[in-house]
């Protein structure tokens, strides 16, 4: 685990040159023979994507599963992708085009990128070797063996996310025997958003709304338009605007494509949404636009939630948000007119900050005072696939028995039972209140390796390094005892691991999609992706490399399936259908069951509840925190950073179409993209940049193009700055998953989580990403 | 003289994506440094918080009048009588960068050797593509979705006979087409913004 950074010259610096001198060449010399040398010459019968083979996929980019359809050639390259008409991820429902994001585009150049990590790697008197897989396994054995027994199994942490296949949680706990394993999910992503949702009986569901019925949607803190979790959000947003005439408001302190679509635009005071919210449920009581049968009947702990909102009023929450108080009305009124067809989005933009507990659940609420819940239009209960667990549906005949007799089921062990998690189980952690809710927290995890609570990692379409207390995480790397990685590319985690699989990429491997939302309001739905090519390069699939790990580690027995394939037609049994059928034909989804509205009428007890003190586990965390558990407002500062003479800018990071996760900032068409996007691709700079309202900028001299510094309390780093009248004064971001750590070769751009310490919500312990900082031009 | 074939842009519909400039590269074998033959630019104006940011989306307009064809010294452009598509015969183009001077709209590019590329409907694929090929055909008749059109997001950009997007398009959006010499419909958006033409 020795630290390697990445440095020198890039693909896209060498092809600028190499671009430049053939310019040259053609200019000053003969233009025919140039353009012939070069393969520039007409071929007017050339139509090789007409020509091509058709398959299908399922987009991991962002691994949202949006379909594809790519064309590859005899000889396995892909040379053309698109979207499936009507996929219900891609598409926005029956009859409408399917089409894939550019990220999602950009499958075809990471398919065969370059710059992918091509072969295994093993780490030999401290520097990664190339490996062969059977080195690479054997290895893996041998430290996994000689880890139980120095550190015990239990101290491995499973950082398997958004992986291909759902094995790696049967190897990890089951087989190896932890019990510790964080996602990105909750931990990271928007910790506030589900698990209050969860507590107030509705799920993580209040991140999507039924779009495409709606009326009246508020986009608070979300930008869809952008950032999606599946195209079909931007296609039932546009088509709810044009259908329905649908009223779209986006509270937002950056103006963003969501913004410019929108019918009224708040660029609130950041960190202030729970007081707006607070004030417009003031409103719909006071005016009795709520819905009173539903509110009675159907929900728990409103007499609390009217008493905590009484003397919220728009004037109160105006001095706070910096928006109008009769502009604060006018949404309240709009929404709770057009309810029940009225929805709510939130999700990392109000969860992603120390006080987002409150934010979330003091949101979410609206939607129980407007008895949207579950109707149409609304917030929407959305309902999963369910598949079948091929450990307990699949026949098998075991080889070392002299019969033929067919087994059903796999007799799997549970190595983890009985094991407490650290957090849990060591006195150490006492002080955190969100012990109670949760079993992990990203930003403890380096704490946990200094007191040798975790000594190793699996990391698996995990990005740590981008997210919480980057720089604690990334000496927590270098101290863990057995670091292993699966990626595709090179990034601070491959580059300090002790073995790095190289995976296949999604067009190299077989995957089944399914989820809950989606272009369809009422229908259950997979997608299916089979191999378009080949493994590429020296790389093999997730399955195979757990296969590979498993049978070294005398696994083998408990996976009884022949390929990926045999595994997901055991799961698709549930649906009675198989990867093959459903990959044949014109497209590459189906529709697998229907369901109603207002499934809370078929559930015991309330609907819905404002009020949380009957979920003990939130009690003991909000007790000590010092929180209530009604709706309630804690102003910024009460758990993050404060601004101050010193940092008096607040920044924040945000997302780009371009990039999802952390995982693609290597692919330089997205970089390209990027830099245009923000009209600095006449700079060589391909990193983050830092979005400064002029106001600040000419204060501080700063211009765009200008690289400048950004400092907090206790971290710093340099990027390039974009002064631009669309983003709040006194409010700077930059987009995550760039420089230090990241899938991008030369590191170019900022780390943005070097500037944070460990702030956190307490319930969830979701790292806050509102920091207080100052920045200084003249780098 | 065939139908003439036409861009659609709806101006609400537009989310500034790149989809469409992404998928044409690829269409196209372009390498991600080389210049676009379809490009997206936010127009950004205001002060904030009185803002607006309009994305456009814009390739060749494939002009009714096309400046580039009446400059090139070599012939080696052509309006297509068949179907209004402007293509390039590279074998004939010298590089002289005449048609860029031209064009108000920057779409010829010259980093294919020196020699002129732009967007030619997707009629066919890579620099050169569609020069000499039969009349467009529409999608159902065998004929390729535009890179762009087929991957909008938004569904924003359509391209077709100009009968078949008339019937789409609003009166204000046809009155402006018929104004403009682009080859280009353009719906403005809720607000009445309509950034074209616009001029690189």
């Amino acid at each position: 685990m020795s630290s390697q950074s990445g440095d020198g010259l890039t693909r896209r610096s060498l092809l600028k040159a190499g671009g430049a001198a053939a310019t040259m060449a053609a200019l000053g010399g003969c233009v025919d023979d140039v353009a012939r040398q070069v393969g520039f010459g007409t071929d007017r019968t050339a139509t090789p994507i007409a020509d091509a083979n058709t398959a299908f996929g399922n987009c991991w980019m962002c691994c949202h599963n949006c379909a594809q359809e790519v064309k590859v050639t005899d000889d396995g390259q892909v040379i053309g992708i698109t979207g499936v008409d009507g996929n219900p991820r891609g598409s926005a429902g029956p009859g409408t085009e399917g089409t894939l994001c550019p990220k999602g585009l950009a499958q075809l150049d990471k398919t065969h990128d370059p710059e992918r990590i091509k072969q295994p790697y093993i780490r030999v008197d401290g520097e990664l070797q190339e490996a062969t897989w059977e080195e690479a396994f054997e290895y893996t054995a041998e430290r996994l063996q000689e880890f139980d027994d120095e550190h015990g199994a239990e101290t491995f942490l499973d950082a398997g996310s958004w992986a291909e296949t759902p094995i790696f949680r049967t190897i990890w706990r089951d087989l190896y025997g932890t019990p510790e394993r964080i996602g990105r999910g909750v931990h990271v992503c928007a910790g506030p958003t589900f698990v209050a949702g969860g507590m107030m009986g509705v799920g993580s569901n209040n991140r999507i709304p039924d779009y495409q019925n709606s009326e009246y949607l508020i986009m608070w803190g979300r930008n869809p338009l952008e950032a999606f979790a599946g195209q079909f959000e931007a296609k039932g947003l546009l088509k709810a605007i044009e259908e329905n005439n649908a009223t779209l408001v986006t509270i937002d302190p950056q103006y963003t494509e969501t913004a410019e679509k929108s019918d009224e635009w708040l660029p609130i005071a950041p960190r202030t949404d729970g007081a707006l919210a607070l004030a417009m449920a003031h409103v719909i009581i006071e005016e009795n636009l709520y819905d009173a049968e539903f509110v009675e009947n159907h929900t728990y702990g409103f007499e609390a939630y009217r008493e905590a909102v009484a003397d919220k009023t728009p004037e109160w929450a105006a001095e706070i948000t910096d928006i109008e108080a009769d502009k604060i009305r006018q949404i309240a009124r709009g929404f709770a007119e057009a309810a029940p067809q009225a929805g709510i989005s939130i999700w990392t933009g109000t969860a992603q900050q120390a006080n987002g507990w409150k934010a979330s659940q003091n949101i979410t609420a609206l939607n129980g005072l407007v008895g949207n819940i579950d109707r149409p239009g609304g917030l929407r209960l959305w309902k999963d696939t369910p598949t079948a667990d091929p450990f307990e549906v699949c026949e098998w005949t075991p080889d070392d028995k002299a019969t033929s007799e067919t087994i059903q089921g796999v007799d799997l062990p549970n190595n983890a039972a009985g094991k407490e998690k650290a957090l849990h189980k060591y006195d150490e952690y006492n002080e955190y209140p969100f012990r109670h809710v949760e079993g992990i927290a990203h930003n403890l995890v380096p704490e946990m390796v200094e007191n040798g609570h975790i000594n190793g990692i699996y990391c698996h379409h995990d990005m740590p390094l981008k997210d919480g207390n980057a720089d604690a995480w990334m000496e927590a790397l270098d101290q863990m005892d057995l670091v292993i990685a699966v990626d595709a590319y090179w990034n601070g985690v491959t580059r300090n691991a002790d073995v790095v699989f190289a995976d296949a990429t999604q067009l190299e491997k077989d995957t089944i999609g399914t989820g809950s939302w989606s272009a369809y309001s009422e229908h259950q739905w997979v997608i299916g992706g089979k191999a378009a090519t080949e493994p590429q390069f020296n790389t093999k699939s997730d399955w195979d490399i757990l296969i590979g790990i498993a049978e070294e580690m005398g696994w083998g027995e408990y996976f009884p399936w022949e390929d990926h394939e045999e595994f997901i037609d055991d799961q698709l049994l549930e649906l009675d259908i198989t990867l093959d059928e459903l990959c044949s034909g014109e497209e590459n989804f189906e529709l697998v069951g229907e369901y109603g509205y207002e499934q809370w009428r078929e559930e015991d007890g309330p609907a819905f509840s404002f009020d949380l003190d009957q979920v003990p586990p939130f009690v003991q965390a909000a007790n000590e925190a010092g929180m209530s558990t009604v709706p309630d407002w804690q102003p910024p500062g009460t758990y993050g950073d404060e601004l101050s003479e010193a940092y008096p800018l607040e920044f924040f990071d945000i997302r780009s179409v371009f990039f999802s996760h952390g995982s693609d900032q290597g692919i330089d068409r997205m970089l390209d993209q990027f830099a245009k996007k923000n009209e600095l691709d006449d700079k060589d700079y391909r990193g983050n940049y830092l979005h400064i309202n002029p106001v600040d900028a000419d204060e501080r001299g700063i211009e765009t193009g200008d690289m400048v510094t950004i400092e907090s309390e206790t971290g710093s780093g340099e990027l390039m700055a974009h002064v631009t009248e669309l983003i709040r004064p006194g409010f700077v971001t930059s987009e995550y998953g760039f420089g230090a750590g990241s899938a991008q070769q030369d590191y170019e751009g900022m780390n943005t989580m070097k500037l944070h310490a460990k702030q956190m919500d307490p319930i969830t312990g979701q790292p806050d990403r509102h920091i207080a900082v100052e920045v200084r031009g003249g780098v | 003289m065939g139908e003439q074939w036409a861009f659609y842009f709806d101006t609400d519909k537009c989310i500034g994506c790149h989809a469409c400039s992404v998928s044409c590269s690829q269409r196209h074998g372009r390498d991600s440094d080389q210049d676009e033959w379809r490009t997206v630019k936010n127009v950004t104006t205001g002060t904030f918080p009185d803002v607006s940011s309009l994305p456009i989306s814009m390739s060749c307009m494939h002009c009714a009048d096309a400046p580039c064809e009446k400059v090139c010294p070599c012939n080696s452009i052509v309006k297509r009588e068949e179907d209004g598509i402007v293509t390039v015969d590279r074998d004939s183009c010298i590089g002289c960068h005449y048609c860029g001077w031209a064009c108000p709209y920057g779409a010829p590019t010259y980093d294919d050797g020196g020699i002129m590329s732009k967007c030619n409907m997707c009629l066919g694929e890579g620099p050169g593509g569609g020069h000499g090929m039969p009349p467009r055909e529409e999608q159902e008749d065998g004929g390729s979705t535009p890179a762009c059109v087929d991957n909008c997001v938004g569904d924003a950009i359509k391209a077709g006979p100009v009968s078949e997007l008339k019937e789409q398009a609003s009166d204000a959006a046809m009155q402006a087409f018929a104004q403009e010499p682009a080859n280009i419909i353009v719906e403005a958006d809720r607000d009445g913004d309509n950034a074209f033409p616009y001029e690189a």
